[in-house]
């Protein structure tokens, strides 16, 4: 017998495309949603350009693996949202839907004439949650994000880096991901709110303003204390502290030394172990983790205080250490002693020899019709009674439109047939893809 | 300051309003419990007594250090209520059975097998509260060789892999050590998780009226949360390089960070979007300021000529205009145009974002044992139809002591000071 799912019976109409959206979405799928990914080839974005197809595939539609890994747990309906037939149809699948999520610019479902007072005449406890770039309130709703634009907007960027050196910033679009993760939060919140009292609404989500509350305690430290981010010091790279500079707290945890990113065996790209010691006594076990050398019974190591004054002496001695062995042996012999430490990990380490990720099954292979056998990334959490899951691989554009427009609309086959002449559910003049040849047969 | 949109919608109950939460959380799972206080949910932070740790983190209130000034505590508890409960004693234990039973969810980070150490397992809670959820929220989840490893915020970014997609081109710091971002973002990624896995846990429960366990692990969110990266290795065998303020990539790639006159920076996408259409507008743009070059030049129609000149377009005349003028005027000019550029500020900045005013997001709050008030940010979201607010101020060690053990459980005041005087609460 098959598990209940968290989501049974949801259905979300999924008109979100790039990154964020679409990363929102994966979870509600993941966790027993039906999500159904409303489509257009001549304006999609996210399928391509793809950077992420196998070297031995035809780059197209069907074939980006960041795509697939981002979509997994969706169906596709290919339909023209900007023609009045395929309005019409969008309108009848919001109809027997929960949740209308999108990540477009501020006015554009409005220009569609799916605005939330449309939306709520269609279905009137309708969960619609908006994911644009600054919302769609407030003088700025016409900018526009990326992940890098919001995380320079809103502080994050700043937030990493070495001091007297340009933001190193946030190597991928954090905010992507985590725009997705409030879109997600979102529908969740306004899905239990509608079940507990019957009223929907619209949830107004801004990616720039997510990021905001990030940056919390160095927001405080300003409005509270009067001091800025902008200072000598700050940030400190992997530090607590940088050596030199004024002792405040860098808004990641406590003041401690060591704390870095120390070199490890053979010395290649990624071979760095990161090691804190919250206390003496951890500092102290770390000590004999090294073998307990001569140098670490200094008085310069011998308190917190004394070891933050004496930083830069005491992070190359404990390098000199880390240099001659491999990063998870330092990793293995600290955390053995109960001392803080663990390997930086690219991603090739993270699927192949991350052993606590291998034993949570975090990465599960699953067949995509187009790109093979591949893994995918699984859910950071386990539910004991509605374990969430990844049932379908990404679909391929269009891939479901049969499915929902005769099976779940109740148009009749020759509807279907006639939207497809007619450049409802696929351009005319684009070439179709065999499955869709086959969904028009009889 | 605080009037924001939807004024009406402001006296409505938030989305979570009805839920008492118990949240037994340190540094790594407070912000969870900040998501659904916040929210509306009754949330009541269980702490040892003196209070939790997290309390001792700076920055401090004028900098003078004391568990009830941490400004670190206080971003991240806001709308709680907060007792004092020492669950290795057998009073604490029973008291904290009688708040179990009573709650529809628990959010706890203790060290996996802690509370079953002490016969506080879910399964016994669960017992007399067949609706209860209890999430687990800790650094390597329930299971696995590295369970019991002990971690912190650059551990996490470490092994998750930020660090391995974040730092330098070697142009601009010479053999930079890869960069983990500050502001304790490790804890953020496992706590929007389980907040997603507790939201589904209660939509269900709506539904069957059953709760459950759950299991999170902060070390998997982090290691989900570099967009491609997993993508590029699993497809192509790629692992990526860190470039100076850009995205991780296979290879070297155009800047897209510049110096603007002020001596910070600006965020500028260029790269990737150079075609005829686009050299027009950036002309149009660069020559609003009498900066364009060549760059009305007909040449520039010729794809294959812009791609040749793609050094010269953005290595001088985009960082010559950007380097020209202060940041903030870089980023409004280039956005009113279309171009999805930003200012990379300092967060102190954003107190000066009219856009945020707009949204109503700062929020005063009231420090009364202080009498003074601060502003603080607000929310994600506006939620049209069931606002986010702040309701209070996080709270003083054992603040809600008296009211929710003796007002709520019935404790008289006789019992309350026997407790203390036992350090049960």
């Amino acid at each position: 017998m098959s598990r209940p799912r968290a989501l049974e019976n949801i259905r979300v109409v999924d008109f979100s495309w790039v990154r964020a959206g679409p990363w929102a979405t994966r979870w509600l799928g993941a966790l027993g949603a039906e999500i159904i990914k409303i489509e257009w080839p001549e304006n999609e974005r996210g399928r391509l350009p793809s950077t992420t197809t196998p070297q031995d595939l035809e780059v197209n539609l069907n074939t980006s693996g960041n795509f697939n890994d981002t979509n997994v747990n969706k169906k596709s309906l290919s339909l023209n949202v900007r023609s009045a037939k395929g309005l019409e149809i969008v309108k009848r699948l919001i109809a027997v839907s929960d949740i209308v999520i999108e990540n477009f610019s501020s006015r554009v479902l409005q220009k569609w004439g799916l605005g939330y007072e449309e939306l709520c005449k269609i279905k009137p406890d309708i969960v619609y949650v908006s994911m644009s770039g600054y919302g769609h309130t407030g003088r700025h709703h016409h900018y526009t994000t990326f992940g890098p634009v919001a995380q320079a907007v809103s502080g994050l960027t700043y937030l990493s880096g070495l001091p007297d050196k340009p933001p190193a910033g946030w190597g991928w679009s954090y905010m992507d991901d985590t725009g997705g993760m409030y879109g997600a939060m979102c529908a969740l919140t306004g899905l239990y709110h509608r079940n507990m009292t019957g009223q929907g609404q619209h949830i107004d989500l801004s990616q720039m303003v997510a990021s905001v509350p990030l940056v919390g305690p160095a927001l405080l430290d300003f409005t509270v204390n009067g001091r800025g981010s902008r200072r000598a010091g700050y940030p400190p790279g992997n530090r607590a502290h940088w050596p030199g500079t004024p002792l405040v707290n860098n808004y990641r945890g406590p003041t401690v030394a060591p704390h870095n990113a120390y070199r490890t065996d053979p010395g290649e790209y990624n071979d760095w172990c990161v090691i804190v010691c919250h206390s003496d006594a951890e500092w102290q076990r770390l000590v004999q983790v090294m073998g307990a050398p001569s140098w670490a019974s200094s008085e310069k190591f011998a308190t917190v205080t004394a070891r933050l004054q004496h930083q830069q002496e005491l992070d190359d001695k404990i390098e000199a250490w880390t240099m001659t062995l491999g990063k998870y042996e330092v990793t293995e012999r600290c955390q053995a002693a109960g001392v803080r430490a663990l390997p930086v990990q690219s991603a090739e380490d993270r699927v192949e020899h991350d052993p606590q990720l291998r034993h949570r099954e975090m990465y599960l292979a699953m067949a995509h019709p187009a790109l093979g056998l591949h893994k995918v990334q699984n859910a950071p959490f386990k539910l004991s009674e509605t374990p969430p899951s990844n049932r379908l691989p990404s679909p391929l554009i269009g891939q479901h439109t049969r499915e929902i427009v005769e099976g779940l609309l109740g148009y009749s086959h020759e509807e279907l047939r006639a939207g497809f002449a007619d450049g409802t559910f696929w351009p005319t003049k684009r070439p179709r893809f065999s499955y869709m040849e086959e969904m028009l047969g009889d | 300051m605080t009037d924001g949109p939807g004024t009406d919608a402001q006296s409505l109950p938030g989305p979570l309003a009805g839920l008492r939460i118990l949240e037994l959380a340190d540094e790594t799972g407070q912000f969870c419990g900040k998501l659904l206080a916040d929210r509306g949910a009754d949330v009541v932070k269980i702490e040892p007594p003196g209070g939790e740790r997290s309390r001792y983190v700076g920055p401090f209130l004028d900098d003078i250090p004391h568990p009830d000034r941490s400004l670190s505590f206080w971003h991240y508890n806001t709308s709680k209520r907060g007792i004092t409960l020492n669950l290795e004693t057998a009073d604490g234990r029973q008291l904290f059975r009688r708040l179990a039973a009573a709650s529809d969810v628990i959010l706890e980070t203790f060290r996996p097998g802690f509370l079953a150490s002490l016969g506080l397992e879910y399964e016994s809670l669960r017992e007399q509260n067949a609706g209860l959820i209890m999430c687990a929220l800790t650094p390597f989840g329930q299971t696995g060789p590295w369970r019991d490893y002990l971690s912190s915020d650059l551990l996490h970014m470490a092994a998750g892999g930020e660090m391995a997609s974040c730092g330098y081109d070697e142009v601009d710091v010479p053999s930079a050590p890869p960069i983990a971002p500050g502001g304790g973002n490790a804890w953020h990624m496992g706590c929007h998780f389980a907040y997603i896995a507790i939201m589904a846990a209660l939509v269900h429960r709506t539904v069957a009226g059953e709760g459950q366990y759950i299991d999170a692990s902060i070390h998997e969110a982090c290691a989900l949360t570099t967009e491609s990266a997993i993508a590029n290795y699993l497809y192509r065998g790629e692992v990526l390089r860190r470039h100076t303020g850009r995205h991780h990539a296979p290879g070297p790639t155009p800047r897209t960070q510049f110096r603007a006159k002020d001596g910070t920076y600006v965020c500028a996408l260029v790269a990737g979007r150079l075609n005829p259409r686009y050299i027009g507008e950036l002309a149009d743009l660069l020559d609003s300021y009498g900066m364009a070059g060549d760059l009305r030049d007909p040449k520039y129609q010729d794809p294959a000529v812009i791609a040749a000149n793609t050094s010269h377009i953005i290595d001088d005349l985009v960082a010559n205009f950007i380097a020209s003028l202060p940041a903030e005027e870089v980023y409004h000019a280039a956005q009113e145009r279309g171009f999805t550029w930003g200012a990379v500020r300092a967060p102190e900045a954003l107190l000066d974002d009219a856009h945020l005013h707009d949204r109503g997001f700062w929020k005063q709050v009231e420090h009364p044992e202080l009498g003074r008030s601060f502003v603080y940010p607000g929310e994600a979201a506006i939620y049209n139809g069931s606002p986010w607010r702040i309701s209070r101020r996080a709270p003083l060690v054992g603040e809600h002591n008296t009211e929710i053990f003796c007002d709520e459980l019935g404790l008289s005041r006789r019992e309350l000071a026997i407790l203390a005087e036992n350090r049960v609460i």
